[in-house]
């Protein structure tokens, strides 16, 4: 579970704040949508969330611990459960599998391991003839799926969607919907930006975020 | 006729990429560092603002003030360097300094916010994160040597003045074109002009594979 406690964050060298007082559990098996106009902070509270940006003020409580007070390598312990996918897509300058495969490796998974179960998660997504094209090679859609397979394959309990479906088709907004609805099942949580509404989304929680504050409806 | 030309435009270009060369690698020495120290820690556009018009200095300025320098008044005259193959390095490695940390700064910085953050999203650790925040700016670095090698084999102010344009010594294309061209044999200061573009193309393509085979 992620608790932001009393939560305050401006950008350095600001003076405006970004978020005010930002108070949020985020809990697993529990999909959460965050709602709200441009630039209204919903990008920066999911980085919040997903443990890279520190609050100006307040607190990230992890599984019990003030998050920014651990260690580095706890941190990385910690992160190493909530992955956060990014609006817009960014991927290494490598093969779609090697991309994929990226977070496991870094995990110390064996090169062929890490390989195949990239090609599960592409199988899944229905994306498995991408997996030998370069980065350069892909549509947005499709750099955006890739970005969303490499997140799935680490199996995080927190799953950060930044504006999932804004380069997705119907048929690949579809497939990531089925996929939202197995992970939630499976007890992952979700939170996810989006300015498209899909009813089919597993919604248990809306927060509506305006002028950096935030309320919520079950 | 042709042949002893040929000769003597090979040697002066070789001299001119090891001494051109000598000075990129000199120069990355403190540049590379000081573009990682700045991207990390410099918020603003006042000391990027700097380091860009500094790209502009003129040659012959700091030809100059490092002629004073290593002259034997002045006060590393003792180092005995005025008129030698190093001093021309060290004047061009100078030369080059703001170009490099100017370009790659900006390419380093793009990559820790991009890449690092990337990397740490998916779990690595801060190491793991510069890592291929590094690996993944290799191709713009690159790029960023390229052009500042490119800055130091075509000045002339440094190579002149601190250089003496001695012959089989301190000789360059540039050097050499100038002197060709005051004493009016205009067809040897085309082809020494030939092979400084050409050593330019040639770079260039090189630099693309590389870019390429990294990427």
């Amino acid at each position: 579970m992620i608790y932001l406690k009393n939560v305050w964050f401006r950008y350095p060298g600001s003076n405006s704040w970004v978020l005010r007082d930002i108070n949020l559990k985020v809990l697993p098996n529990e999909v959460i949508y965050i709602v709200g106009p441009n630039g209204s902070g919903k990008t920066t509270l999911l980085k919040i969330i997903g443990l890279l940006y520190k609050p100006t003020r307040g607190y990230v409580i992890v599984e019990g611990k003030e998050f920014w007070s651990l260690s580095e390598s706890l941190k990385t312990k910690l992160r190493r459960d909530v992955v956060y996918v990014f609006e817009k897509p960014i991927l290494l300058r490598r093969s779609v599998i090697e991309n994929v495969a990226y977070g496991l490796l870094i995990r110390g998974f064996r090169r062929d391991e890490a390989f195949r179960m990239a090609e599960n998660v592409l199988n899944t997504l229905g994306v498995n003839y991408l997996a030998n094209r370069d980065w350069y090679e892909l549509s947005a859609g499709e750099a955006q799926i890739v970005s969303i397979a490499r997140a799935l394959i680490l199996r995080p309990k927190i799953l950060l969607l930044d504006e999932p479906f804004t380069h997705l088709d119907r048929a690949k907004r579809s497939k990531l919907i089925e996929v939202i609805s197995n992970l939630k099942r499976n007890g992952v949580g979700i939170v996810l930006t989006s300015h498209i509404e899909d009813t089919r989304l597993p919604i248990d929680k809306i927060v509506y975020i305006e002028n950096g504050s935030i309320h919520e409806r079950t | 006729m042709i042949f002893e030309l040929n000769a003597e435009v090979l040697e002066i270009t070789i001299r001119s990429i090891m001494i051109s060369g000598g000075a990129v690698l000199l120069s990355s020495t403190w540049s590379l560092p000081l573009a990682y120290i700045t991207s990390i820690k410099v918020r603003g556009e006042l000391i990027p603002s700097i380091l860009e018009a500094l790209i502009g200095m003129p040659t012959v300025l700091l030809g100059l003030l490092l002629y004073f320098l290593l002259s034997s008044q002045g006060p590393l005259g003792f180092m005995r360097m005025l008129y030698t193959p190093q001093a021309i390095i060290l004047g061009q490695a100078l030369l080059i300094t703001p170009l490099i940390i100017a370009t790659s700064y900006r390419i380093l910085r793009y990559s820790i916010e991009t890449y690092g953050e990337l990397a740490l999203s998916l779990g690595a650790s801060k190491g793991q994160a510069m890592i291929i925040a590094f690996r993944e700016s290799i191709p713009g670095l690159l790029a960023s040597l390229t052009m500042a090698f490119s800055r130091a084999i075509g000045e002339l102010g440094i190579a002149l003045i601190v250089g003496g344009n001695i012959k089989g010594y301190t000789r360059v294309l540039t050097t050499a074109i100038a002197l060709e061209v005051s004493k009016g044999d205009f067809e040897k200061a085309v082809s020494l002009g030939m092979m400084l573009l050409l050593i330019m193309v040639v770079l260039a393509l090189t630099i693309k594979s590389i870019r390429r085979l990294l990427t």
